[in-house]
């Protein structure tokens, strides 16, 4: 496959996240993706480096979290591992369902946390989630705007 | 992290990182209950040194916002595009009164 890819690997440290995210901001430059797009692809893989350390690994560190960056001509993906406690598949927000419905006014029940997923759900186009051999692996797909309605 | 000022009833909070992300979101959140517990309940909180927030940034001006509750109003300006369209994507927009400068947030806040 005809790809251009990096592979990123940090220690579970919350501190360390912005490594990645610092990495993933340049690497965007060589995609067509607009100025929004690109803070929001590097959201991604924020949220779901986050949610590795965070509840793959319970916020513990010296466990390691790869990232893989790979850009193909029609479309972006980025593949984050972790080898800790597997994501429960019921969290996954599903591809269609309006992820932020609640009612602005309503102050006591405005979310809090929990946003990460519905965030990378809204923003990219495809998300798979697998575990084998103990490594959780989650791939996030962004196709560009001009290669859309042939993807 | 944060540097504050008071200006008629109205206490305005600098954010003075790039990045109000999982690494910083829990001082943030303290430092920002700190200002409510000591009666600041109209807060104006300048973004625009912020160039990157994610959900547990955001989270975090959730909580500061509830913290205040009836009692006053957290106020956001000078929020950058990118950080603007991810208010607009997860509805934080229509949650958060924001302006586009600490003048026009001022002039339009209770006196």
């Amino acid at each position: 496959v005809n790809a251009t890819q990096l592979k990123m690997i940090i220690n579970s440290d919350i501190e360390n996240v912005f490594l990645i995210s610092t990495v993933i901001n340049r690497l965007c430059l060589i995609a067509p993706l607009s100025s929004d797009e690109l803070f929001q692809v590097d959201l991604c893989v924020v949220e779901a480096v986050n949610n590795a350390i965070k509840h793959a690994y319970g916020n513990e560190s010296g466990h390691q979290v790869e990232v893989t960056f790979a850009l193909y001509p029609n479309r972006l993906t980025f593949e984050i591992c972790d080898a800790g406690k597997p994501m429960d598949t019921k969290c996954l927000p599903q591809k269609g369902v309006p992820s932020f419905d609640f009612d602005p006014d309503d102050l006591a029940n405005l979310p809090e946390g929990g946003m990460g997923l519905l965030i990378i759900n809204e923003i990219m186009d495809q998300i798979i989630y697998a575990t084998a051999e103990g490594k959780n692996k989650l791939t996030l797909t962004k196709f560009f705007q001009a290669n859309e309605s042939a993807s | 992290m944060l540097n504050s000022r008071q200006e008629r009833d109205i206490l305005i909070v600098q954010a003075e990182i790039e990045r109000l992300d999982a690494s910083v979101s829990g001082t943030f959140k303290g430092t920002m209950r700190d200002f409510i517990d000591n009666g600041h309940n109209m807060i104006l909180l300048n973004l625009s040194l912020v160039k990157f927030i994610d959900s547990s940034g955001l989270g975090s001006l959730v909580s500061c916002l509830k913290l205040i509750g009836k009692k006053g109003d957290l106020v956001l300006c000078g929020i950058h595009s990118n950080i603007m369209a991810m208010f607009k994507l997860t509805r934080m927009d229509r949650v958060f009164q924001i302006f586009p400068s600490e003048e026009e947030a001022l002039s339009s806040m209770p006196k």
